[in-house]
């Protein structure tokens, strides 16, 4: 094998510093074992609880609850998911969730898109005042504006549905689907629509027909965050459904913490259960998740 | 002809008339504008503004959220701070904001740090690191009571093995409130990853002309990392602030099993504005709290933006 010395000397040209990175000398490996093992040790820190949900949801509850503790599953409970599955209607949960997400999500895609639009390829007077006061949004608490909020929705007869979660996402009420729109939209040349307007097209023509599905990417990741939001999203369901038949996952979660609080395996069988399609959809759409959190987060500064 | 059509339009463009078509051109420009944004305003003015001002308003009266609101001035105010549960509420809040704040700024930064090094493998740890933050709350909040059960959990059985004994955790006075604290920095991949991608975009060189300076690795840490991330710190201990002092899901799940914190130790904020809202049905009162909740936020928030201007560096390409 070449040493790196004899690379760069016989090719003339000095390596990338990255390329040069690579030899292995002990100093080298010692620093790198010593790296893996603090990543390894925090991993194991973070992994483990993960990993203990799964294994207690395969015990049997005697096992769950023995001293000393019994570390593997013997044997391999699998009849804890049918049974506390069916024991709430947990598939009801699953699909009033779905529903709830999949309806927030064209509300979050048509407004904050609109919105986006708006605050990033056009240019009026008042616009940066406007955007402004959009991110100082975030920072109103949430239950600072509750109470006239509910009894406006009971009012209406909104309180016991999802219309309260449901009709605000059409104006604009996810602040960070806006932001990140607009700060993909921004990255988009403005000869894009320089060359559109010269050919007599509109504002609206413009959005719709270039900028939208130039920002195919962008879009996903608001799809992809709005649904783990509504997966998520606890406070709102509390607030707005009462009638169990309407829980969405988070609150059919509860009450079976609630009812089956002794039998762990259970309980974690549950856990598992609504955990589960939330990882898979972050293993296949990884990349989508972590550039979205990094868009919105060092486009921040700006 | 031509020449003729452009000597026209010459002459028309005097100064005054310039102005006009500018203005007009700019109103249309705004009006457009104001059309994309429009489903912005109507939200903020409908789920903002107006509710905002009405929480303002019933703060001040004696509402139950059917019959008329009575204006009763500031007794609300007053009664908020002659109630020791609202008290004991403020402090509890308090206690875990300041904890939870700086520790979750410090391992969200510390673990983009460790995943900044050039590692094999770092997806893979970076995915460990990332996941707890998705799972659901609820879920979360299940794990944390079972792992920490004082009698038959996992941990407290680890701690035996070490001849250390495990405390009861959520039963617990003191062990409730570092219980919540340990919860909520198990969930940090948000502001983590916001913290990586910061670090990876800080331009090499800076580090390649620290390091040529004499500068070590504490120093490149001190003078080079931190000033150059600082907006984005920023950033995030404002929102972390936001959801510390609203903390209230996992709190609510796991006190609402009968498990939670003893007595009032971990009875927070939101929960006491929520019980007093939906239970008792005093919105004038919670109203109150909602808008103390406002203020506070408000005030530490420009507090931090003032003081940023101490130990926050922009770069020179901010607009």
């Amino acid at each position: 094998m070449l040493s790196d010395a004899q690379v760069t000397s016989s090719s003339g040209l000095p390596q990338p510093a990255s390329r040069r990175r690579r030899r292995w000398t002990p100093s080298k490996i010692g620093s790198s074992a010593s790296k893996h093992i603090v990543l390894i040790l925090v991993s194991v820190l973070f992994g483990f609880p993960l990993v203990w949900m799964v294994l207690t949801s395969l015990k049997s509850n005697t096992q769950a609850l023995a001293t000393p503790v019994v570390y593997w599953p013997h044997p391999f409970l699998w009849a804890n998911y049918p049974q506390v599955l069916s024991a709430v209607p947990f598939y009801r949960f699953f699909l009033n969730t779905v529903m709830y997400a999949a309806v927030t999500m064209v509300g979050v895609c048509i407004s904050s898109s609109l919105v986006a639009y708006g605050f990033s390829r056009l240019r009026w007077r008042g616009r940066n005042v406007l955007f402004y006061v959009m991110l100082s949004t975030l920072l109103i608490p949430f239950f600072a504006t509750l109470i006239p909020l509910f009894v406006l929705y009971s009012k209406f007869h909104w309180t016991g549905t999802y219309l309260p979660l449901m009709v605000p996402t059409f104006f604009g009420s996810s602040v960070f689907s806006t932001f990140l729109l607009r700060q993909f939209f921004m990255t988009i040349p403005q000869s894009m629509s320089d060359a559109a307007r010269v050919d007599g097209a509109n504002e609206f023509t413009i959005y719709s027909r270039i900028i939208l599905p130039m920002a195919k990417p962008a879009m996903a990741t608001v799809i992809l965050f709005q649904f783990i939001y509504c997966w998520n999203d606890y406070i709102g369901p509390l607030i707005y459904i009462n009638n169990t038949a309407w829980y969405p996952l988070s609150l059919g979660l509860n009450l079976i913490l609630g009812t089956y609080e002794t039998n762990w395996p259970w309980v974690m069988a549950a856990a598992t259960a609504a955990t589960a399609p939330i990882v898979i959809l972050f293993f296949f759409a990884q990349r989508t998740f972590i550039q979205g959190i990094a868009i919105q987060g060092t486009g921040a500064k700006g | 002809m031509k020449g003729r059509h452009t000597l026209e339009l010459r002459e028309a463009r005097t100064p005054a008339s310039t102005a006009v078509i500018s203005r007009s051109i700019r109103r249309r420009q705004m009006r457009i504008g104001l059309l994309f944004v429009s489903p912005w305003i109507l939200g903020f003015l409908a789920f903002f503004a107006y509710p905002f001002f009405a929480t303002l308003y019933y703060s001040f009266t004696n509402f139950n959220g059917v019959s008329a609101a009575k204006i009763i001035g500031f007794a609300n105010y007053s009664s908020l701070f002659h109630d020791s549960l609202f008290r004991s509420a403020v402090f509890n809040t308090f206690y875990y904001t300041a904890f939870e704040l700086p520790l979750s700024t410090i391992v969200a930064l510390g673990l983009a740090m460790l995943l900044n090094m050039n590692v094999r493998g770092r997806a893979i740890y970076r995915t460990v690191f990332y996941i707890p933050s998705i799972v659901p709350l609820v879920a979360s909040c299940m794990i944390f009571v079972w792992i920490f059960n004082p009698t038959s959990g996992v941990v407290n059985a680890l701690l035996t093995g070490l001849h250390i004994p495990g405390p009861d955790w959520f039963f617990s006075i003191t062990w409730s409130k570092p219980s919540f604290i340990i919860l909520g920095l198990w969930g940090l991949g948000q502001p983590m990853v916001i913290y990586l991608a910061s670090l990876q975009g800080i331009p090499k060189d800076m580090y390649e002309v620290a390091a040529l300076e004499g500068a070590g690795p504490f120093q490149r840490l001190r003078h080079v990392t931190l000033p150059m991330i600082s907006p984005i710190i920023l950033f995030n201990v404002v929102l972390q602030l936001v959801l510390c002092v609203s903390y209230f899901t996992q709190a609510q799940v796991i006190e609402s099993q009968d498990v939670g914190g003893p007595g009032n130790s971990t009875w927070f904020f939101v929960q006491y504005l929520y019980e007093q809202a939906f239970n008792f049905l005093r919105f004038g009162y919670a109203s109150a709290m909602g808008f103390f909740l406002f203020i506070v936020t408000g005030i530490v928030t420009v507090v931090l933006f003032k003081s940023s201007s101490r130990w926050v560096y922009y770069a020179g390409d901010q607009e």
